[in-house]
């Protein structure tokens, strides 16, 4: 039974980068933005463990490793540094902050509207903490 | 064996079109799939999203076998590029970073099929236990007032996609490329292989010396595989193992009977031991040196190809089924020095955001 070849491992590889190029580049969600280059590492991870594995070598396992404790650092000051544009601006859109572009280059502008009916998002929210919600004891059943 | 991926021969319209196929399928649906005001309907993108993926799985990854490990990889890589897909295109930060779970755990699939589970458990619990839960948090905590523009429109779709997939598809031509060389040499090598064998099955001892063919002649066996590993590959010591097999051939008396052909046969079969040996290399990049380098990890890169100790069956390295311990004692002796730095770094990156994120009131 053949094993299979390393360039499927490989090629899947490349197709997660490649998407998470094409997020980086395309959203303007800071958050999204940032799970994109997560998915960028996602694939650099598998092309280093399928070498490990057909080079007999475990090296490539213990370099994974290595990017997984960078990645938790880069997501804990990230989100830090999301946390405190957000205060800013109150919101997490990339082009609020395109003042910061290079001298020359023109501004990004919306001219089509958007439409303006649209659903909800259904954003998920923290219950407040510290207020205790009404009890009516009568439909207890405690 | 020249490891030069692109080389100046032309590119033959069976090489580039199971490439080209699912690209623009993919970019197409990509496209049409990114956020926008005006969204064109779901079932379009979806549709051609799913003609890609399955263009790419028959196209791209064809194996020819179907066995319980090639399903499963094409189970968790279809899962993982279709979760990627909605990571990108999703207008939801919060279905986004659930998506991006599933992208995570099927990566983590397809670290068990490459024989790291450690890594999958460390995967599963940083990464969808601990990270994604932390974006959560901030995309909860970021609640925007009102409705953003940022969820809904895309910048540049067209520009951004079009990058994505040139890069996707140079980085799929050579690993094709190299891919179609590699089994080109391994076929030429197993045509000669079979010749061995048949000669091998043949019965009488005077038969299989004129199987093998005229010594010094244009069909002469040893000759055409001596001749293909010095000259077109340079591995000198192969070529010599066959010289040394030819002379054991030649000295064979075949008058004794039944013994004679059992020698033969013996012969033939170190020849068609060398020619697996050589199907093996076709894969290896050369070692670097001779320099003595650490063998905590395993084989180190300047093993010889004929060193490795390989699986009977599938004929891959070996791999030590105590994956944590041996992934533990590569940790403390060749990476010893990273392991203290990265300790360090993630202390100095929890001051860090616990500096940055703090509010002066």
């Amino acid at each position: 039974m053949p094993p299979i070849p390393l360039h499927h491992y490989l090629i899947v590889g490349a197709i997660l980068f490649a998407l998470g190029l094409i997020g980086f580049l395309a959203r303007r969600n800071f958050i999204i933005m940032f799970l994109c280059v997560e998915m960028m590492l996602q694939g650099v991870t598998i092309n280093l463990v399928a070498f490990a594995r057909y080079r007999g070598n475990l090296q490539g396992q213990v370099f994974t490793l290595f990017i997984l404790t960078v990645a938790a650092c880069e997501a804990a000051i990230a989100l830090a540094l999301i946390l405190i544009l957000f205060r800013r601006r109150r919101s997490l859109d990339v082009s609020l902050w395109q003042d910061l572009r290079e001298p020359g280059e023109e501004a990004t502008m919306d001219e089509e509207p958007l439409p303006p009916a649209r659903r909800q998002p259904a954003m998920p929210q923290l219950t407040p903490s510290g207020l205790e919600p009404e009890h009516r004891p009568e439909e207890s059943h405690v | 064996m020249s490891y030069c991926l692109l080389s100046a021969a032309p590119l033959s319209s069976t090489e580039w079109w199971p490439i080209v196929l699912p690209l623009i399928a993919g970019g197409a649906a990509i496209y049409l799939m990114l956020p926008r005001p005006r969204a064109y309907p779901v079932l379009w993108g979806a549709g051609l999203g799913l003609l890609a993926l399955i263009l790419a799985g028959v196209l791209l990854t064809r194996s020819g076998v179907v066995s319980p490990e090639t399903i499963l990889f094409w189970a968790f890589s279809a899962i993982g590029i279709a979760s990627g897909t909605l990571l990108v295109t999703q207008n939801n930060p919060a279905r986004a970073a659930l998506s991006f779970t599933l992208v995570v755990l099927s990566t983590c699939g397809l670290y068990l099929l490459l024989a790291a589970p450690f890594l999958m458990a460390a995967t599963i619990i940083i990464y969808a236990g601990a990270i994604i839960v932390t974006f959560l948090f901030v995309i909860m905590l970021a609640q925007q007032v009102g409705l953003s523009d940022a969820d809904d429109r895309s910048r540049e779709p067209l520009l951004a996609t079009l990058t994505g997939f040139v890069l996707l598809g140079t980085l799929l031509f050579v690993l094709q490329r190299h891919d179609h060389r590699v089994n080109q040499s391994a076929a030429e090598i197993d045509q000669l292989i079979e010749r061995t064998r048949e000669v091998a099955a043949m019965k009488t001892p005077s038969a299989m010396q004129d199987g093998v063919g005229e010594p010094g002649g244009k069909d002469d066996l040893f000759r055409q595989f001596e001749q293909m590993y010095r000259d077109k590959y340079g591995w000198r010591d192969l070529a010599e193992r066959v010289d040394r097999v030819m002379i054991a051939w030649t000295v064979t008396p075949i008058d004794a009977k039944d013994r004679g052909e059992e020698q033969l046969r013996a012969r033939l079969s170190e020849l068609v031991a060398i020619g697996e040996d050589a199907k093996h290399r076709l894969n290896w990049l050369p070692p670097a040196g001779t320099a003595s380098l650490s063998h905590f990890s395993g084989a180190p890169p300047t093993t010889q190809a004929e060193q490795i100790r390989r699986d009977k069956t599938t004929g891959l390295p070996r791999m030590p089924a105590e994956n944590a311990a041996y992934v533990g004692r590569s940790l403390f002796t060749d990476f010893l020095l990273p392991v203290e730095l990265g300790g360090s770094l993630l202390l100095v990156a929890t001051v860090g955001a616990i500096a940055i994120a703090f509010r002066r009131s």
